[in-house]
């Protein structure tokens, strides 16, 4: 793409990307640190997830304010506007990851006190693994301006449904066999289920980076593979 | 490289509209050098259309052949067809006065007539109607009412167009243009001399005319062509680059030359 004729705006544009591209970083590396700490029991690296929230949300305001700044200033159109426009709504989504990686962090010590079987936390591990790599991949693909990589990502969204609902099944099966897990289920379910969330968090950033590369939308109807309300025991 | 053309534009409602103005197979020529290339598109009717591009690219040209304006120049000369309502304004046969009643123009630099505000109205009107006074009293209220001056004028219609500010001058202008009846409005370039406060009344008076009136409207300040216009056509070095809808060409245009010059990447 061609510079502005004025300097300066690209310098504003540039440095709204690079908070972008930080920001996808940081929630990266809190997702992958939360699993890790809520697996290992490690208070300490939760509590790093904890702090790396609070820089999230600065950035996240930074971002807000150089947005709403270049948009008063440089009155953007065409692609800079849909890049502008673009950033705050991505940036919204990554500053959700940062919440629901800090919601799983803050779950260590109560996993901690009782024992969780060995297999489930193999589940959620790998679980975790599909996660951290569609959050690290959808930033690289938008960096990259590569519209078809996120049309697939936005898709692969689907495998982390498919094993969200298969290790709510199994959570079910272990708080059946044995109630004394059922503490420690219930919070690795809150767990599982924050790492959907961020899961549909991906997909959102990578609908919008969709749009600001292209100028177009991804069809309204994303499949959908979260079976856990059917799945659900009877009342 | 292919213009896209008003007829590829992917939306219902204005494909669906009556064409007020067709241009045909367009050129146009400054002796020797060509200023407008093949150019073909077509105006929908009760709606504003703006004209954007670099100076020089030829948007001005286009509006001022919609009037056969041009001809009061030496040496300038068109080719094709501009259909008004379906009929060639190009042809020779065409009675120019009558044309120019029926499209009328506004220009740049407000150009009120050394003479009063109300004989400013009654002027045009006087020279194609035989009305009784109190007819054209009516006239020259509905007119200044139609272009949002008569509050401001009401009480002092004697005195001189010239006398106004800048705004006020260019909505009597309007106002002179609307009085006559015409059913296209040219609008060359209308709030670039005007604050802020004027251009946005004038912006505001563009938006209720389209109720009644075909504008056409050429203006550098893109985020007045974003706001006042429903159709966007962008012109470089005489071509028609692309027309389509407004927030289609200021939000995902289809062409690159569109992109660099609406983000201000040209050159």
């Amino acid at each position: 793409m061609a510079e502005h004729t004025v300097a300066s705006f690209d310098e504003d544009l540039r440095q709204i990307s690079h908070l972008i591209r930080d920001m996808g970083d940081l929630a990266g590396s809190m997702v992958g640190a939360s699993t890790k700490a809520l697996l290992n029991s490690d208070n300490a690296l939760a509590q790093r997830v904890v702090s790396d929230d609070a820089i999230m949300d600065a950035r996240q305001r930074e971002l807000d304010d150089r947005a709403i700044t270049l948009i008063a200033k440089r009155q953007p159109m065409a692609d800079d506007l849909r890049n502008v426009v673009g950033a705050i709504r991505m940036a919204g989504d990554l500053e959700r990851i940062g919440d629901l990686a800090k919601n799983i962090a803050k779950r260590v010590g109560s996993v901690g006190v009782s024992t969780a079987p060995r297999d489930l936390s193999h589940s959620i591990d790998s679980m975790a693994q599909m996660v951290l790599i569609q959050v690290q991949g959808v930033i690289e693909e938008y960096t990259a301006g590569d519209g078809t990589a996120l049309a697939k990502l936005r898709n692969d969204d689907e495998r982390i449904d498919v094993k969200y609902t298969s290790v709510f099944r199994e959570l079910l099966t272990y708080m059946m066999e044995d109630p004394r897990n059922i503490t420690a289920c219930t919070h690795l379910l809150f767990c599982a289920k924050n790492l959907e969330r961020i899961g549909d968090h991906v997909t959102n950033i990578a609908e919008n980076a969709y749009y600001v590369l292209t100028g177009t939308q991804l069809p309204a109807n994303r499949p959908k593979q979260d079976e856990t309300a059917m799945s659900a025991p009877a009342a | 490289m292919k213009p896209m053309l008003s007829t590829d534009l992917n939306v219902t409602d204005t494909a669906v509209e009556k064409a007020k103005i067709e241009v045909k197979n367009l050129n146009f020529y400054y002796g020797q050098s060509k200023a407008l290339k093949d150019i073909n598109l077509s105006l929908p009717e009760r709606s504003v259309t703006a004209f954007i591009g670099p100076s020089g690219c030829g948007k001005s040209t286009l509006l001022r052949v919609l009037n056969r304006i041009y001809e009061l120049y030496p040496k300038q000369s068109a080719e094709g067809q501009v259909l008004l309502d379906g009929k060639n304004i190009l042809d020779r046969s065409q009675d120019l006065n009558l044309l120019r009643t029926k499209i009328g123009m506004v220009f740049q630099k407000p150009t009120p007539f050394p003479m009063s505000i109300y004989e400013n109205i009654a002027f045009g009107v006087r020279l194609y109607e035989k009305i009784s006074k109190a007819e054209m009293d009516n006239r020259v209220e509905q007119a200044l009412k139609r272009a949002a001056l008569w509050n401001e004028v009401k009480d002092k219609l004697n005195a001189s167009g010239q006398s106004l500010s800048g705004g006020q001058q260019q909505r009597l202008c309007i106002a002179r243009t609307v009085a006559v009846k015409p059913e296209v409005i040219l609008l060359d370039e209308p709030a670039s001399a005007l604050d802020p406060l004027s251009t946005a009344k004038i912006e505001e008076l563009i938006d209720e005319l389209q109720a009644d009136y075909t504008i056409v409207i050429v203006t550098h300040n893109m985020q007045q062509a974003a706001r006042v216009s429903r159709q966007t056509a962008f012109m470089y070095l005489g071509e028609l680059v692309e027309f389509d809808r407004t927030e289609k060409i200021f939000t995902s245009p289809r062409e690159k030359r569109t992109q660099d010059y609406i983000t201000g990447r040209f050159g």
